[in-house]
């Protein structure tokens, strides 16, 4: 690990100059477009993302049987796509990229749960999500972006759903040489999600039931406990942030 | 994504109407607009730190495009070159300033529209009429040349947003013009055929579209990307950025592309290309005179081609008859001369384009 153990054993910074339970700088916008239903716009630290919400309306599909939705419900549609000029190199990402297709998987899963479905049936809500700038913690980004659109659309929901990144760095305290102990860290950043075992959890409205919870590296069991912890806390202050935003906007 | 609405859903009876108001002189559009006036707009540049350059831009309607620009260092083709053989060393510099080193491959661009393929014809033709304009302006690739190994890529990616509500041409165009204006290539730190090696300060990094040092307003740009804009024609009237609605009733529509000349001669402004394009009021439904309708006390044709036949044959106000033919030739001449006149429509959009602050 060459990135972290030399400086941040020593002042406790990270490299971008924060503290281990320090969020990014979040920024959002809500009605950034005056064509969607509802749109926003999220930075957190230099990830940028845009998302707009269509609907509910008739799904696409219409006359060949299936008018949108289900049975009693509406049908969730989550498309994300990710700009040319989004990473560190140019690179195009196909619209059927597994990770991106398995992002949108994981947001639509986790709206379905969220919005009260069966308030329209035979309909469709469409979320079409923009990566213009990434810089780690995207999937909470998007998920964070999604629910502020969502509450533009005026799409009834039970919660904000709200999300955040929690890793493990190795331990600083001088006395402990054994492995179960752990510094977490919140929020990562790109260099950090390179070097570090992390997770993506969602929480609704900033309480303790966790919704979605993504990890795609490899830790010890033990100190799950510890990233879970840091990660609620810092859900908690994102659900704050956003609704600040929403209730910035209604005045 | 709510299904893309390719077609405006106005009757014969409203398209006609819509028509006649725009062939009166002056014309009355819908918005109120006068016929050079454009639709407001809210425009950003540099907003993205990971692009050289980028710019949003947004349409009253609603519209709203995202251009990022990215620079990649690539190997250039070898290409013999046999007359510098002997004196190769002594030449480099010189070669540098030769027009012409640039390839038209070195730039690329991409568009992305919700609901199309990347290889359905709007945006593979939209993408090759702003390339075709950016390459027919002149130095910019060359600018792209580092020395006889190596060379810029620049990649031009542009993002539409929002479904695309009425032809998204001068959209387009405005956000990439943005882009490219607020593009910056990192400093070159190596020599002559060396591998490249740039200066890590963002600050010593230098615009692709140069300015002068003085701080005068127009000609503080030394060159400018090009601008396309939609210009449309409805009996003897020019009108410029048509909406959704416009669109519909236009008997020719025509896409420019000009960009700033560098010399201070008559013409502020030179042309780079003309396209015609296929006007939407084609497939608008035609009205049924009152002649031709049994309801009314007429006479319905007996086929189709009877119908066509008899239709030929009458013309009448306010039955509206979708646009048939092309454009007169003193048409575009006219058109051209508007677009390209001291003080005309290209000049003010290029001036207007340029106020929007690009952090330097």
């Amino acid at each position: 690990m060459p990135l972290d153990t030399s400086t941040y054993a020593l002042a406790l910074l990270r490299l971008d100059g924060r503290r281990w339970n320090e969020l990014r700088r979040i920024h959002a916008q809500i009605s950034t477009q005056a064509a969607a239903d509802g749109s926003s716009y999220l930075e957190m630290g230099n990830t940028q993302v845009i998302c707009t919400v269509t609907g509910p309306a008739e799904g696409r599909n219409t006359g060949a049987g299936r008018s949108g939705g289900k049975e009693g419900e509406a049908n969730l549609e989550v498309e994300i796509g990710f700009a040319g000029f989004s990473g560190v190199d140019r690179k195009r990402r196909g619209k059927g990229d597994k990770r991106t297709a398995e992002m949108a998987h994981t947001l639509s899963t986790a709206f379905s749960s969220l919005i009260l479905m069966h308030l329209y049936p035979h309909s469709t809500i469409s979320i079409h999500i923009n990566i213009l700038s990434q810089d780690g913690s995207i999937l909470a980004a998007c998920i964070n972006a999604a629910t502020l659109a969502l509450v533009d659309a005026g799409v009834p929901m039970t919660d904000y759903l709200v999300a955040c990144t929690a890793a493990s760095s190795p331990t600083t305290s001088t006395s402990a040489g054994s492995d179960d102990v752990s510094d977490p860290l919140l929020d990562l950043n790109a260099m950090e999600e390179q070097e570090l075992p992390f997770l993506t959890l969602a929480t609704v409205g900033g309480g303790e039931k966790i919704t979605v919870l993504v990890m795609e590296t490899r830790v010890r069991v033990e100190r799950i406990e510890g990233m879970l912890a840091v990660g609620i806390e810092g859900c908690k202050r994102v659900k704050d942030i956003l609704d600040g935003v929403v209730r910035g906007f209604g005045v | 994504m709510a299904p893309v609405q390719a077609q405006v859903l106005l009757s014969p009876a409203e398209l006609s109407y819509l028509h006649s108001s725009l062939s009166l002189n002056p014309p009355i559009r819908p918005d109120g607009r006068s016929p050079t006036q454009f639709r407001p707009l809210v425009a950003e540049s540099d907003i993205l730190p990971g692009a050289n350059g980028s710019a949003r831009v947004c349409f009253a309607d609603g519209t709203e495009a995202i251009v990022g620009v990215k620079a990649e260092v690539e190997k250039s083709q070898w290409r013999p070159t046999p007359q510098k053989e002997s004196a190769d060393v002594e030449m480099d510099d010189e070669q540098e300033e030769e027009p012409g080193v640039g390839e038209n491959s070195w730039v690329e661009m991409s568009i992305e529209i919700p609901g199309f393929r990347d290889d359905d014809p709007l945006p593979v033709f939209l993408s090759a009429m702003l390339t075709e304009a950016l390459l027919a302006s002149g130095d910019l690739k060359d600018r792209l040349y580092i020395n006889r190994r190596f060379h810029w890529k620049l990649y031009v990616d542009i993002l539409l947003i929002s479904p695309p509500l009425a032809y998204p041409l001068p959209l387009l165009s405005l956000t990439t013009h943005l882009a490219l204006l607020s593009a910056r290539l990192p400093a070159l730190k190596s020599e002559r055929d060396e591998d490249p090696l740039f200066d890590d300060d963002w600050e010593a990094s230098t615009p692709i579209y140069p300015r002068s040092g003085r701080q005068k307003p127009y000609s503080a740009y030394l060159d400018k990307p090009p601008v396309t804009l939609l210009v449309m024609a409805v009996g003897q009237n020019i009108i410029f950025d048509p909406s959704k609605e416009e669109l519909a009733v236009a008997e020719a529509v025509m896409a420019i592309s000009c960009a700033a000349s560098q010399s201070q001669t008559a013409e502020a402004v030179r042309l780079l290309s003309i396209r015609t394009i296929d006007p939407p009021s084609r497939l608008t439904p035609p009205g049924i005179p009152n002649l031709l309708n049994s309801a009314t006390g007429g006479v319905a044709p007996v086929s189709s081609t009877d119908a066509m036949a008899q239709r030929e044959a009458m013309s009448l106000l306010g039955v509206w008859t979708p646009p048939r033919g092309g454009i007169k030739r003193n048409l575009v001449g006219r058109v051209l001369k508007m677009v390209v006149e001291k003080g005309g429509v290209a000049e003010e959009v290029l001036e207007a384009l340029e106020k929007i602050e690009v952090e330097s």
